[in-house]
């Protein structure tokens, strides 16, 4: 007879190694880290500039410039572009990025060479288009009125502008005249000026083959250095102050809770024993605050913590949407979880499945070409070794409860932190 | 290519496994044959509320989330018109940890008041979010209840209103269990790094002594042809205007799904659409647009929707609409753009099949269809698929009579918020 209350075993993962990329570089020296897993006939191409915000000489000039590529370029307008990657069934995909121009392509292998012409313009000669310009302006002032019109959208903009400054590239937030300040010169000079041979990094993954290299190389191999890489960026950030702001929104039922501090970007020592206590704190579904507020009190429908880590600097947030009847409740619990963390140790059998369910997803991390290459990507562009994969799992796997209450004595106390509250 | 295995259980528990050696992970979806249309009119979001609580704890598991995030896993659920569909992606030589779960769930939960209490409350939060602190939040609504009179397609699966949610009782909640969440009523995928023979032996061991249920046949009633033209426009606090024009098309299983499928590509996938490029890049007519086909196991609709560009009228876009869609009906499309959306078709295909679990969802939802197989059958389908199937689809769905077309007016902002 099965006995149901008997759980099966439960057997270690015993291997966790990130699958080291082969590195070429292309004549006029781009290193190309090629993840070979060949499971399907696709591929993907990322891209890498260091042309971001803090690149920037104009607020948004980075996302209009990236936005833009492919929207005209050499002898190609917009329309023979989009056909041009649509009939090859391919897709690019520029994803918005506060310290880099990351440009994801993907194909089937197979259509490579058809298409590989047409990237190459869009990457290398953007002739960026008044009238493209214009209307980018105004599709993007439509699409703010909308995100502003959303109480998370207008909590999550308040509080990173609160810890990094307005004026900050990572704290400031895009207004309707931001969008109306941009100039066609501007998105040429930041495209001249960083987009080149020297500020370029490439991660390709899936089929690739010699072949591959070759192309790459003969469409982007010479592509000039024309200066120096982008310097390090220096991240300063005013003074903390810890700010509550709690902002009416017209007709809102529920109430956007975000409340969060500075942090650190994943160079710092105590990364991997925050990466734990976020974990524990707010970062999966066991997690303390949605086991007190959401299956506990049922006050909302998610509440998480993150850590959001760029180049050179973090936050830390926790953030929820709460029936506005309970806003000071949940406000009073999220401290409560956060003072308990500093008061008393983590137990042995809640940290052992924190650590099971983390070597699950540093598992999945390294399951197939796209997620393994998605890690040598962050690692590379955050000017880490790639063999940090393999330390922060034995620190994910070593930490102590010991260490993770001293952490939470040093980056939980709710007196550090900033509070932002839209709604009713 | 997806090769599976499939097989039955006594109890009539179909169990269907595809190996993939390239991922160390494992992928276990089950699914029941349930969804918001088998709710009754005075009941609706239950099965959906029905879902939260199958992660309260079963008869010999007090919780369900410890387990598997203690199997380094992780898990999740859906619910949709049609089904409602769990699953765990985990290590795959922790599958074992999934069937014991899955399997005390579908013996019999253990009720808890305390579960039903927390969970209401959980869902109403989740209507709110969703559906009224949003804005065209409550655009499902209302579009349902345009497009189908009689089906019950027309409440959403959130639910027509939270005190449907709040009314729950254990009553219902027992019943609504023994009746549907059998094994006779369920499909079992598990994909990645494991062995058919080994899923086998542990499907007959968690799940070969859960006893059938009756299981009642479905006698939805169906939706009458739609014979004129709907329309309902709400002046609403919206940031910006936003039109919704929506088809009645046909259901998954019939061939013209694909046809469907391909016309909206030929519409709105991708920066060369005609849509796209058209009313939003060149005439300027649109800040958004997009078109979408429901998937579901009765008869659909086809969905346009999109936001005029500062300045525009609801008219004027509307019009820009038709006028791509009489295009549409009228002209055969050329050799060039059909091989464009072939070409698509492919491509999607393929990065589809790149992980265990997608594959997992796939296969479940084709042998829902009444054919697993068909996931590999697909792409042929579409590779056949000829201009002239195109116009002729074109011609069935983009008729005013067939159309069911919802507005939002943006009402002129009292206080305007900075920031």
């Amino acid at each position: 007879m099965l006995d149901r209350t008997q759980a099966p075993p439960i057997y270690q993962i015993d291997r966790l190694r990130l699958p080291q990329p082969l590195l070429h570089h292309l004549d006029n020296g781009i290193p190309v880290y090629d993840t070979r897993i060949n499971t399907q006939d696709v591929l993907k191409i990322e891209f890498v500039f260091q042309a971001g915000r803090p690149q920037e000489t104009k607020k948004l000039v980075a996302r209009a410039t990236a936005g833009l590529l492919k929207d005209g370029a050499g002898a190609l307008d917009g329309a023979a572009i989009a056909e041009a990657l649509d009939f090859y069934g391919s897709t690019l995909n520029i994803p918005s990025n506060m310290d880099s121009v990351n440009i994801l392509f993907y194909c089937l292998t197979k259509h490579l060479p058809a298409v590989l012409p047409v990237l190459a313009e869009i990457i290398l000669s953007p002739t960026f288009p008044q009238h493209e310009l214009d209307t980018y302006i105004l599709r993007n002032q439509q699409n703010l009125k909308i995100d502003l019109s959303k109480p998370d959208v207008l909590a999550y903009r308040n509080i990173t502008e609160i810890i990094f400054g307005e004026s900050h590239p990572y704290g400031y937030n895009s207004f309707p005249e931001h969008y109306a300040a941009l100039k066609r010169e501007d998105l040429l000079e930041h495209h001249q000026k960083w987009y080149h041979a020297g500020n370029c990094k490439m991660f390709i993954c899936g089929k690739t083959d010699a072949n591959t290299l070759e192309l790459l190389n003969k469409y982007f191999g010479n592509m000039p250095v024309t200066a120096a890489p982008a310097p390090p960026f220096i991240s300063a950030v005013p003074e903390a102050k810890q700010v509550k702001l709690h902002l009416p929104h017209q007709d809102a039922i529920q109430t956007a809770v975000y409340i969060g501090r500075r942090m650190f970007s994943r160079n710092h020592p105590d990364f991997s024993g925050m990466y734990v206590l976020n974990t524990i704190l707010g970062g999966y579904f066991g997690s303390r605050l949605m086991a007190n507020i959401r299956e506990e009190k049922g006050y909302t429908y998610n509440i998480m913590s993150m850590l959001d880590n760029m180049q050179s600097d973090g936050i830390f947030y926790v953030g929820t949407e709460v029936g506005n009847e309970f806003t000071q409740r949940t406000i009073e619990e999220i401290y409560k979880e956060m003072t308990l963390l500093q008061k008393e140790p983590v137990e042995a059998e809640e940290l052992d499945m924190v650590r099971n369910y983390l070597m699950g997803g540093f598992l999945t991390m390294i399951d197939g070409p796209f997620n393994v290459s998605e890690v040598v990507r962050t690692l590379i562009t955050e000017s880490l070794p790639l063999d940090f994969f393999e330390h922060w799992v034995s620190a994910v796997a070593n930490v102590t409860p010991d260490e993770l209450q001293a952490l939470a004595q040093k980056y939980l106390d709710p007196a550090d932190m900033c509070e932002v509250a839209v709604g009713g | 290519m997806i090769n599976f295995s499939r097989f039955e259980l006594a109890n009539g528990l179909r169990v269907l496994v595809h190996e993939d050696d390239s991922t160390p992970m494992a992928a276990v979806n089950v699914l029941y044959d349930v969804g918001a249309r088998d709710e009754l009119p005075d009941k609706t979001g239950f099965a959906h509320l029905f879902e939260h609580l199958m992660f309260g704890g079963s008869l010999n598991v007090p919780d369900f989330d410890d387990p598997i995030q203690l199997a380094g896993g992780e898990n999740n659920a859906f619910t949709n018109n049609d089904m409602t569909n769990f699953y765990d992606t985990l290590p795959a030589q922790n599958i074992e940890t999934a069937f014991w779960l899955e399997s005390d769930r579908m013996l019999s939960l253990n009720f808890s008041r305390k579960v039903l209490n927390v969970q209401r409350k959980v869902v109403v939060e989740e209507f709110k979010e969703t559906c009224l602190n949003e804005p065209y939040g409550d655009m499902m609504h209302l579009l349902s209840d345009l497009i189908y009179k009689q089906h019950p397609y027309r409440w959403p699966t959130i639910g027509l209103e939270t005190s449907h949610i709040e009314g729950a009782t254990m009553k219902d909640v027992r019943q609504f269990f023994f009746k549907y969440y059998r094994p006779n009523n369920a499909i079992l995928v598990v994909t990645g790094n494991v062995k058919t023979e080994d899923i086998r032996l542990l499907a007959e061991k968690w799940f070969g002594d859960i006893p059938r249920g009756e299981v009642p046949p479905r006698q939805l009633p169906a939706e009458p042809e739609q014979t004129e033209f709907r329309q309902f426009t709400k002046e609403a606090n919206v940031p910006v205007d936003s039109i919704y024009l929506a088809f009645r098309m046909a259901a998954r299983s019939d061939p013209d799904f694909y046809v469907a499928d391909l016309l909206s590509d030929i519409l709105c996938t991708g920066p060369s659409s005609r849509l796209f490029r058209h009313l939003l890049k060149e005439r300027q007519l649109f800040s958004s647009i997009d078109c979408y086909v429901s998937s579901y196991l009765d008869p659909g609709f086809f969905l346009i929707e999109g936001k005029p560009a500062a300045g525009v009228s609801l008219e004027t876009a509307t019009a820009a609409i038709w006028e791509e869609l009489e295009k549409l009906k009228r002209e055969l499309i050329e050799a060039t753009e059909l091989q464009k959306i072939k070409n698509k078709a492919e491509s999607n295909l393929i990065f589809s099949e790149m992980s265990a679990l997608n594959k997992a969802i796939n296969l479940a939802f084709f042998e829902l269809l009444g054919d697993a197989d068909l996931i590999n059958k697909e792409s042929e389908i579409y590779q056949k698929i000829s201009a002239e199937d195109l116009q002729r689809v074109a011609n069935q769905l983009f008729r005013l009579e067939n159309c069911s077309q919802l507005n939002y007016v943006a009402r002129p902002a009292v206080s305007p918020s900075d920031n």
